[in-house]
């Protein structure tokens, strides 16, 4: 079959693809086009002359031969002016200058203290901790009297409580602590039926609280707090400090130490104020610790069994541990953030800065 | 509370030997943080952190009683001589039982001064030496064993002398000079003619102690501490004796150191002793607390020998009767925290040290709770909202009167509110002075603050309470607001920044907030500033399933149509929408969009041009266009009926 058509064709096609790779542009690749199926003087040209004056018995064969060879080539150049044409548009896109400023997605930001308390959360929730949440105005049953505060406090007074002027005992709670009452007296009614059947409490309490402290680098008349509380079966100190050392090692890495250091507050006892170890320094002394190692970082004890007995829960039962923290204190000192206000001045590159994004 | 290095080694001499740093943890791990340590000339002094249940460590034998039991190493004996007591030069009388004991001396002073080192001791705590005997005497019997005790010029005293409370409106002068007018709380010290001291805060500037002075009357008192912490909080006077009275004295400290100041006076001043005696009796003891093994393995987290405890306690000056599984514990007059079980443990565990107290994890008891949907929602959305490119905010609850007129409140909330039912009684300033009913005020105001600072576009938004003023008090309701101003801008060279709208922020509502109620958005004039504020009910919440049911998608093409009209401006996009769609309810419509939008040159006055892009797909067949044509000879006719034309 070979022997119907003359060797130039056969050496056109052995020589096709080679000839396909060598062109380097469209140019180029159009002057081959021209060559091998051109409409005149090419070899897809001569082919089809040889048919016509080919005996008519050869024709079918030598016609099939024909359409093999021009499909092939035809479609060999339509795959390389295809990569050519790719390949000059990539050749257009690399003259943008990539270094100019792209459109950019919208970012926002959380706020650095609700990122803080929402991470809290987190550390707490493994261990079976959910969040309760209370008013910001309040009674002062809940704020101090269920809270073993005795009635004659300076806390109570209107130095440093605000109270309502139109509802004589309403105050803004000074405190995440009403919470504690609240849910405790919730926890505790129809003989503590809730607190049978859940087993026990384990809650943190976020919030905001207010006392009245004037404006200036570390005071404001609102700030945060987060408050944890445990209650069940034969609660010690143990399981106190064994809860914080899990929760500030999650929050301030594997090597943290903690010190428990004996205080008072009326709503535990044993009271104790807590230390970690200087995260900012790996306990090798910095201005943050002021070259102790250790950073306070919270108030905590087991609850005093008056703030179970005002709930109704019954304290030779029950026991529990309850601890308070100041968000804006912990932020500060995180962060080495020099002045309390700027969390409240809600500047747009220092909630970028200092909230971001998870 | 200043501690002398020298006056702590005189009551506990194993203290001598420690190095500062070392005292200072010891303090800290008793309870007792050191904020500070000054050198004074010859010695160190301690700033020691007092808590407010114990005023029987406000003194450097209180603070040696600690340590020494922490150290188990012996204190220096306190036993004055006892001074002869005989019948009262001046009768005494005790009708209140806020004062129950009341140990004086009449003395006539002598020659001589203060000496140098009790001088040189007063300036180290910052106490300013007055240089007159009974003064100093009674100042330094304060700071070294914290018994707090006053000298009258008993030449100007007038008849006997009466604990009582004030009548109240009656006038006493204190020795810092200020005239108070007391009240019929206040307890006092009083002599035929008036008040001549508050009791157990301050003495009286008519009968003080003077160069002048021949003859002093002393007290030695114990007054009741509530009575004493109102009287100074009162009258702002938190003194010295205030403040250890205020926490609870040891009344057994009474005739001791009624003791100890007549043997100064007459060690330093040549002072004669005329006469001693003793109104009153001491006040029932403290009563006995049990403490159980059980309690004490309970709080400690590991069992302790009773016997170990009950050495602690002893150590401390309880008197302790040791059973089998409990001991009866009688604490000393000195110590009036001492009241239940707790606290006995508490002392155990904190002689002991905390660091020894083991670390346990608190085994489960029963299935842990959920987070409640409210709290997920508001985590949810200001993640959401942040990441659509807002800033969360946290601003001041409270707000001024002006401010908090400015705006109504989130949707809904605007009815029944009276101002007055959520205004402070005690505000910081007038600024501060009233619980806002609505978040925009604040946001306003940062976003001002944001624009001045040279942000060009500002986006904000705060989850927070807002209140209404209700006959029954403040209602709170957890609000969202959101602020969008100046221009938006993705940063890219190409595109043009641009003001922003109103719509921009109807877009994110759209995101976020439930179907159909996501178009409350005020444009205020200034700044391009666009804010919207609605109750945190408004808002999604995130599902309550995990994955919803399944719902199948058309797998056959979707035929995408046109419609250009012109409609009259007044014609809102809502009714073209609901109205084209009832026409085509049986058709298969998928979406119906406003794709372009055109106002102005080329339309007759009075209308606007609309692109209305139809998508048309069926979950069953291919469509052919004889139907679609058909639908959208419908979709043209409904249009047609609401005014609008096909445009040419």
């Amino acid at each position: 079959m070979d022997s119907l058509l003359p060797p130039e064709i056969d050496e056109a096609d052995r020589t096709f693809a080679g000839a396909l790779e060598a062109c380097a542009d469209l140019d180029t690749l159009l002057r081959l086009k021209g060559a091998y199926v051109g409409r005149e003087g090419s070899h897809a040209a001569r082919m089809m002359d040889l048919l016509k004056a080919a005996p008519k018995e050869q024709k079918r064969e030598l016609g099939a031969a024909i359409n093999a060879f021009k499909q092939r080539w035809e479609e060999g150049l339509k795959a390389r002016q295809a990569d050519l044409e790719a390949a000059k548009k990539a050749v257009g896109a690399s003259s943008w200058d990539a270094t100019l400023p792209p459109p950019m997605p919208a970012r926002g930001a959380l706020h650095p203290l609700n990122r803080l308390m929402d991470r809290l959360v987190d550390v707490f929730r493994p261990l079976g901790f959910h969040v309760e949440e209370g008013p910001e105005v309040e009674t002062e049953e809940h704020n101090f009297d269920g809270l073993n505060i005795p009635a004659d406090h300076p806390a109570r007074g209107s130095a440093d409580t605000f109270y309502l002027a139109a509802h004589p005992g309403r105050l803004l709670r000074t405190h995440t602590s009403p919470v504690q009452v609240q849910t405790l007296k919730r926890y505790g009614k129809d003989g503590a039926r809730l607190l049978n059947e859940r087993g026990g409490i384990r809650f943190l309490a976020p919030g905001r609280v207010y006392r009245k402290d004037e404006i200036d680098p570390t005071h404001s008349p609102m700030f945060h707090q987060v408050e944890g509380m445990l209650v069940g079966h034969g609660i010690g100190m143990q399981h106190l400090k064994g809860t914080l050392e899990y929760a500030l090692r999650a929050l301030f890495g594997p090597h943290t130490e903690i010190r428990l250091r004996p205080s008072y507050f009326p709503f535990v006892e044993p009271g104790c104020e807590v230390d970690v170890s200087c995260p900012l320094c790996a306990a090798k002394g910095c201005r943050v610790c002021k070259g102790s190692g250790w950073v306070e970082i919270l108030g905590a004890g087991l609850i005093h069994p008056n703030v179970l007995e005002f709930a109704g829960i019954d304290s030779k039962e029950w026991s529990g541990w309850a601890f308070g923290m100041g968000v804006e204190r912990m932020a500060m000192m995180l962060s080495q953030t020099p002045d309390l206000r700027l969390f409240f001045e809600n500047d747009q590159r220092f909630l970028e800065a200092m909230g971001g994004l998870d | 509370m200043w501690i002398e290095r020298a006056a702590l080694a005189a009551e506990l001499p194993a203290a001598a030997s420690l190095a500062t740093r070392e005292l200072a943890e010891l303090l800290a791990s008793l309870g007792f943080p050191v904020d500070a340590v000054e050198a004074r000339p010859g010695t160190e002094v301690l700033d020691v952190d007092i808590t407010a249940n114990r005023g029987d460590a406000m003194s450097h034998r209180g603070m040696a009683r600690d340590l020494a039991a922490r150290l188990k190493a012996p204190m220096a004996p306190l036993a004055p001589p006892p001074t002869p007591e005989g019948a009262p030069k001046v009768p005494v009388h005790l009708p209140d039982p806020g004062c129950p004991i009341y140990a004086t001396a009449l003395l006539t002073l002598g020659a001589g001064e203060t000496p140098e080192a009790v001088q040189a001791f007063l300036a180290a705590l910052g106490a300013s030496p007055k240089k007159l005997p009974a003064v100093d005497a009674s100042n330094e019997l304060l700071h070294r064993y914290g018994h707090p005790t006053h000298a009258f010029d008993a030449d100007r005293i007038h008849g006997a002398v009466t604990v009582r409370r004030a009548v109240a409106g009656e006038k006493l002068v204190t020795l810092d000079g200020v005239t108070r007018t007391l009240a019929a709380e206040d307890l006092v010290i009083a002599d035929e003619r008036g008040p001549i001291a508050l009791a157990g805060v301050m003495g009286g500037e008519a009968t003080k102690v003077t160069e002048a002075t021949r003859r002093v009357l002393l007290e030695s008192a114990w007054f009741e501490p509530r009575t004493v912490r109102a009287s100074a909080h009162r009258h702002g006077l938190h003194s010295d004796a205030s403040q250890r009275f205020g926490r609870g004295a040891d009344p057994a400290m009474a005739s001791v150191a009624r003791d100890l100041l007549v043997q100064r006076l007459q060690a330093w001043a040549g002072a004669t002793l005329e006469g001693a005696w003793t109104a009153g009796a001491l006040p029932a003891t403290v009563p006995t607390v049990t403490l159980t093994a059980d309690l004490l393995t309970r709080v400690a987290g590991e069992p302790l020998s009773l016997a170990e405890a009950a050495g602690t306690l002893e150590a401390l000056g309880c008197r302790v009767t040791t059973g089998s599984e409990a001991m009866a514990v009688q604490p000393p007059t000195w110590r009036h925290d001492l009241g239940i079980p707790e606290d006995l443990a508490e002392e155990v565990l904190r002689l002991r040290g905390y660091a020894a107290i083991p670390s346990v994890l608190p085994p489960l008891e029963g299935p842990p709770q959920p987070l409640a949907p409210e709290y997920l929602q508001r985590q949810a959305l200001a993640r959401r909202l942040a990441h659509l490119g807002f800033h969360q905010t946290v601003t001041y609850g409270f707000v001024s009167p002006e401010m908090d007129a400015s705006f109504a409140g989130p949707l809904g909330t605007e009815a029944h509110d009276d101002p007055e039912k959520r205004t402070l009684a005690n505000p910081l300033g007038v600024e501060y002075s009233r619980l806002r009913r609505s978040l925009v005020p604040s946001l306003v105001e940062t976003a001002r603050q944001n624009r001045k600072q040279g942000q060009r576009e500002v986006r904000l938004f705060e989850i927070a309470p807002t209140y209404r003023g209700l006959p029954a008090g403040p209602e709170d309701t957890w609000t969202v607001a959101l602020l969008w101003a100046g221009e938006r801008w993705d940063g890219d060279p190409e595109s043009k920044p641009a003001l922003v709208k109103a719509k921009h922020l109807h877009g994110v509502l759209k995101d976020v907030c439930l179907p159909g109620t996501d178009r409350k958005v005020r444009v205020l004039d200034e700044d391009a500033m666009v804010v919207t504020e609605l109750p945190l009910s408004y808002f999604r919440r995130p599902d309550a399933r995990i994955i919803p049911t399944y719902m199948p998608h058309s797998r056959f093409p979707a035929v995408e149509r046109d419609l250009s009209l012109t409609i009259p401006t007044n014609l809102p996009w809502l009714r073209m929408h609901g109205v084209v769609r009832e026409a085509l309810k049986d058709s298969a419509l998928v979406d119906l969009t406003c794709a372009d939008l055109y106002q102005g040159k080329g339309l007759e006055p009075g209308s606007k041009s609309w692109l209305l892009r139809l998508t048309f797909q069926a979950m069953d067949r291919t469509l052919v266009s004889l139907e679609v044509e058909a639908w959208m000879a419908s979709a043209l006719a409904a249009a047609e009926a609401l005014g609008a034309k096909l445009r040419a």
